[in-house]
């Protein structure tokens, strides 16, 4: 036993001789890496570090958002192909488009960094899934003046009342999306899904497994790049947001950090890990933006627009069936997008087009008064009040899903 | 035990599918299976690494193993 001891002790001394300052650097940079990258995140410190960024693009710029760039990319669509003669804001000009740009960046760079890009292909009933989730997002989307990020996660952590008839939407349209899977599951035939690949004849001409943690490396240096190449035009604060943008993909990836599971999971699997985790993080941002509203650092009525109640609440129904029909919700949809899934994608471009459409009608019917305007709650409620109403609020929804999680109450699969 | 040598009793193919649907495949599949069976997944979802073994395990099932094919799909070995 002493001898052991001794010889390792012996060893030890060895490699403390022979470790240099770049040996210990180069293995403190390979531990951190293997952290960051080969492991998943954990949901709550996923939420912690969305209501922290949340909160910095809000001191920043606005409150976050995501349906406006896919708004402004549709826009583009109709630009592109001659239906429209208005040429758009340019999606690298457009604050929510460079967000979303940055998100993607980011979703990209955890992608390739943890090895974990692949082209994702699915069965033709998966991409039709995609497309028409797609639509009811856009439709979704431009009643509720928002999408599940806009108009409820970020309209609820900066007191706008439409968030809250939006959650209700968004939990009435999951029902009935779920409804729509469970007939699916039970009805309709497995569809193949999935091809074989080829074998191949030769050996690959590149390794692109080993080449993507580099690619990822140089996306990294590009977005800093584009920063500094955004501050020296006089448009920093643009270049931050495709900053920020990076951050928040990077983070929702390594943790899949999903909203659509908020409303899924209690009624699917009865899980209510998400639940917890937003309805931390929504304490945590609804406080951060108490004390930049409170105390004036940015307006009271600033990014509170969500039309309630019926605007938020239509949307939140629409929204709901296509994002549970889908698979993804608008922000989940860019790192799904980054990571190569292709039925994401069908999903995005059928946002991108019927988002920009429906916003005009809504305009041009004449039913915008009828939806409802936004509602500042500290107004109603004041900020005395309503603080300690939204930390019992959360408290109370969180254990509410907890309780189902062991009585499986809401469960209907 | 290694994936090669754990005989399934049924298999499960999702590959291919992608968030809810090979979880609710799941779910649907052992509801038809008794105790002690095992079921064989296919998958090619990333995010089921994390949601398949989550709901075993509150299923109170065991998570037999998770073989990563070379074939670019991944494998679950799951005993009611």
């Amino acid at each position: 036993m002493e001898a052991t001891t001794l010889t390792e002790n012996v060893s030890d001394v060895e490699s403390s001789e022979s470790m240099t300052f770049w040996n210990s650097l180069k293995e403190e940079v390979r531990k951190t890496y293997e952290l960051l990258f080969y492991n998943r995140w954990p949901s709550w410190l996923a939420g912690i570090l969305m209501a922290i960024l949340a909160l910095m693009i809000f001191l920043w710029h606005f409150p976050w958002g995501i349906s406006g760039g896919y708004h402004n990319w549709g826009d583009w669509i109709y630009y592109l192909s001659g239906i429209t003669d208005a040429r758009p804001l340019s999606p690298w000009l457009h604050p929510v488009s460079v967000l979303n740009i940055g998100m993607i960046g980011g979703a990209l760079i955890s992608a390739l960094f943890s090895r974990e890009f692949r082209i994702h292909k699915t069965s033709r009933l998966e991409y039709l899934k995609g497309i028409l989730g797609g639509m009811l997002m856009g439709v979704g989307s431009a009643f509720a003046g928002g999408c599940i990020e806009g108009g409820f996660y970020t309209a609820i952590g900066i007191f706008s009342m439409g968030g809250f008839a939006m959650m209700v939407g968004l939990g009435i349209g999951s029902y009935i999306g779920l409804r729509y899977l469970i007939w699916e599951t039970d009805n309709m035939p497995a569809n193949p899904a999935y091809r074989q690949p080829l074998p191949s004849q030769k050996p690959p001409f590149f390794n692109w497994s080993q080449a993507k943690p580099y690619i990822g490396g140089l996306i990294v240096l590009a977005v800093i790049t584009a920063f500094y190449f955004y501050s020296f035009f006089d448009v920093t604060e643009i270049g931050g947001l495709c900053f920020f943008g990076m951050l928040v993909g990077m983070v929702m990836h390594r943790s899949r950090f999903c909203f659509v599971r908020v409303f899924r999971c209690p009624m699917m699997t009865g899980d209510a890990e998400m639940v917890k985790t937003v309805s931390l993080s929504l304490v945590i941002y609804a406080m951060g933006s108490a004390v930049i509203k409170w105390n004036f650092l940015q307006p009271d009525m600033m990014g509170v627009y969500h039309p309630f109640w019926i605007g938020s609440l239509v949307g939140g129904v629409f929204f709901g069936m296509g994002m549970i029909i889908a698979g993804t919700c608008a922000s989940s949809a860019l790192w799904r997008m980054a990571e190569g899934n292709t039925k994401i994608m069908a999903a995005v471009i059928s946002f991108c087009i019927v988002n920009p459409l429906v916003v005009e009608a809504v305009k041009y019917s004449g039913i915008e008064h009828l939806l409802g305007k936004g509602l500042f709650v500290p107004k109603v409620l004041t900020w005395h009040v309503t603080l300690p109403l939204y930390a019992l609020f959360f408290l109370l929804v969180s254990q509410l899903a907890v309780w189902n999680e062991k009585t499986e109450k809401f469960v209907i699969f | 035990m290694s994936a090669e040598h754990i005989k399934a009793d049924k298999i499960l193919d999702t590959r291919g599918l992608t968030c809810p649907m090979p979880l609710l495949k799941l779910k649907k599949e052992l509801k038809g299976m008794k105790s002690g069976q095992i079921l064989e997944v296919l998958g090619t979802d990333p995010g089921s690494k994390t949601d398949i073994p989550n709901f075993v395990r509150k299923r109170g099932s065991e998570l037999m193993g998770i073989t990563d094919d070379a074939e670019g799909f991944t494998r679950y070995h799951i005993k009611i």
